[in-house]
């Protein structure tokens, strides 16, 4: 039997490992957790992403910067890896999955693999496609997976411009397909104008948005359930 | 094509480099400004631009030709120092649209890697360095008499991010700083030679784009601490007039910037401008309209407004906050140089 006491320790350390960037701490407790049968559902969302909560928080408030949140992220996966084998049950209930990108012309990935994470996280099925992805790539990978979200991301001005394109096609052959996109060039005005569901313009804004699509997209599966039932 | 001032064109932008008083802000730029409908004039793609001096040259003089913008630039792309230290590049040619060269394969991908790096000896004969120095011949003698010419290197954090992941560099950064700083001192003899050749070809001012030191993704203490003093190894040694360009957010730098000994400093959109002109006093000021949401796709108003806005918060050139996107209207920058041209505070 885990007692509440130990199980708040383990939560806490979780947390503090992934704000302090700690991949070591953050494997211990992961393995702690494991061997004496808490909850790794609870441990992944108490305790690393309420970690990954606060390093967006001190990303906002420039006390972090990218170098800090990609060693977070680190942190964060170290732990991931040694628990999600352990998970039972997915906290959110929803079983989605996304494709995601950086577009053809851009090699940069940074607040992709950040958004990435978030997906992994929640349980999602994520198709990564890498980066320098050609526009067609995008197209026939939704097609293939079914997928429920299509997340795109371009860290250049130069490069923005094709997302256009791509959203285009995509809505035409499935305009049910969620689409978010991303990056530093991008604005909610140019989401708006280029028909994109999300936008986030900054890593520390891709965080919190794909927390916000995931959660939106629970409320949507709970909502629909609750009329099925009714 | 006639002046609109007491100066030409080339006299106002080398005089306020020079310090003098001029007759109005110049509108001109030290990064991409090629245009598609330039291009169509010359029947030219633009994959197949950055391998050819005289199409580089001819697309370059076409921006200035077709709408009077007061400058010719060579290069368009980010990858020319990082193609001369032996990154292999893509530049799209399968692709119709207008994508910019990448770095397909990249030099260094881990520490041990990162700290082997050297100039080569023969490096200012590599890649497409002397192609791009053609190129700036080409453009000075073209319409070098009537505009300023520019050219543009990378700064020693962008270009570390050129031959090595991103992402390791970044992390780097913040373990390692020391050995980052040894990277970047080594890229900084780079980009002073790559700087002199451009200079030496007929370069009238060289912009250095240090896009990836931002305080979007890196503190200002660490701007501080690890580049700031090799930009001010690169502007010490650099002989024509100089720009340091930093992408997104730059207020908390901006300082910082023009400790780096740069003739002028060049901001982005994200910078509150009439904020870092109280800053920074009478130091040279270029920006920093929205290269894309205001000169591609806003309407003549939008670009009138936003040439205001840019006068009216300080700024010593009206200049993007980056590369312009190639489909910008002609009528657009047409707008602009007429604002400019006509607006006083």
């Amino acid at each position: 039997m885990v007692t509440d006491e130990k199980k708040q320790e383990l939560l806490e350390r979780l947390k503090n490992a992934v704000i302090q960037y700690d991949e070591d701490a953050s494997k211990e407790a992961s393995n702690e957790v494991v061997e004496i049968g808490m909850d790794a559902n609870e441990a992944i969302f108490n305790g690393l992403v309420s970690g990954m909560e606060e390093v967006g928080r001190l990303f906002e408030a420039q006390e972090y910067f990218v170098p800090e949140l990609l060693m977070s992220a680190d942190a964060l996966y170290a732990g991931l890896d040694i628990l999600k084998p352990h998970v039972q049950q997915m906290d959110l209930g929803v079983k989605g999955s996304v494709v995601i990108g950086t577009v053809e012309g851009d090699v940069h990935d940074i607040g992709k693999n950040i958004v990435k994470m978030m997906f992994d996280v929640a349980g999602f099925t994520v198709y990564d496609l890498g980066r320098d992805v050609p526009l067609d790539k995008f197209i026939e990978e939704q097609l293939r997976t079914d997928s429920d979200l299509v997340c795109l991301s371009a860290m250049m001005t130069t490069t923005m411009v094709g997302m256009k394109k791509i959203i285009d096609e995509i809505k035409s052959k499935n305009p049910n397909v969620k689409i978010m996109i991303g990056g530093a060039p991008v604005s909610a005005d140019i989401a708006e104008k280029w028909g994109a569901d999300g936008y986030a313009k900054d890593a520390n804004n891709a965080l919190k948005d794909a927390i916000n699509m995931v959660s939106s997209l629970k409320k949507m599966k709970e909502e629909a359930d609750a009329r099925k039932r009714a | 094509m006639s002046e609109t001032g007491t100066m030409t064109r080339r006299e106002r932008v080398l005089k306020l480099f020079s310090g003098e008083k001029v007759d109005r802000p110049p509108c001109f730029s030290g990064m991409g400004n090629v245009t598609t409908a330039g291009l169509g004039q010359f029947g030219y793609k633009f994959a197949a631009l950055h391998s050819d001096a005289k199409m580089m040259a001819d697309a370059a003089a076409q921006t200035y030709r077709l709408t009077g913008f007061e400058c010719g630039v060579v290069p368009f792309d980010l990858c020319v120092e990082a193609q001369a230290l032996g990154c292999e590049i893509n530049v799209y040619a399968h692709v119709d649209d207008i994508l910019y060269p990448t770095i397909k394969q990249k030099i260094a991908h881990n520490e041990e890697e990162m700290g082997a790096i050297t100039v080569p000896a023969d490096f200012v004969k590599r890649g497409r360095i002397p192609l791009v120095k053609e190129a700036l011949r080409l453009l000075k003698a073209d319409i070098g008499g009537e505009v300023a010419v520019g050219s543009y290197v990378l700064g020693p954090f962008t270009l570390a991010g050129q031959i090595m992941e991103l992402n390791d560099l970044l992390k780097l950064s913040f373990k390692k700083p020391d050995k980052v700083g040894k990277l970047l001192d080594t890229l900084a003899d780079a980009i002073i030679l790559c700087a002199q050749e451009f200079v030496e070809a007929g370069a009238d001012y060289i912009t250095v784009r240090e896009m990836g030191a931002t305080s979007d993704v890196l503190s200002p203490r660490v701007f501080k601490s690890l580049i700031l003093p090799y930009l001010k190894k690169i502007f010490g040694a650099i002989k024509s007039h100089s720009v340091l360009h930093v992408c997104g957010k730059t207020n908390d730098i901006a300082g910082f910037m023009v400790e780096s000994g740069a003739t002028a400093i060049s901001v982005d959109q994200k910078n509150d401008v009439a904020e870092t002109r109280k800053k920074i006093g009478n130091a040279l000021l270029f920006g920093n309209y929205d290269p894309y949401n205001v000169l591609v796709s806003g309407t003549t108003e939008v670009v009138r407004q936003a040439v205001r806005k840019c006068v009216e918060d300080g700024v010593d050139a009206v200049w993007p906050g980056c590369d312009i996107w190639p489909t910008v209207p002609v009528e657009n920058i047409k707008a602009m140089l007429d604002e400019v041209t006509n607006y006083r505070r």
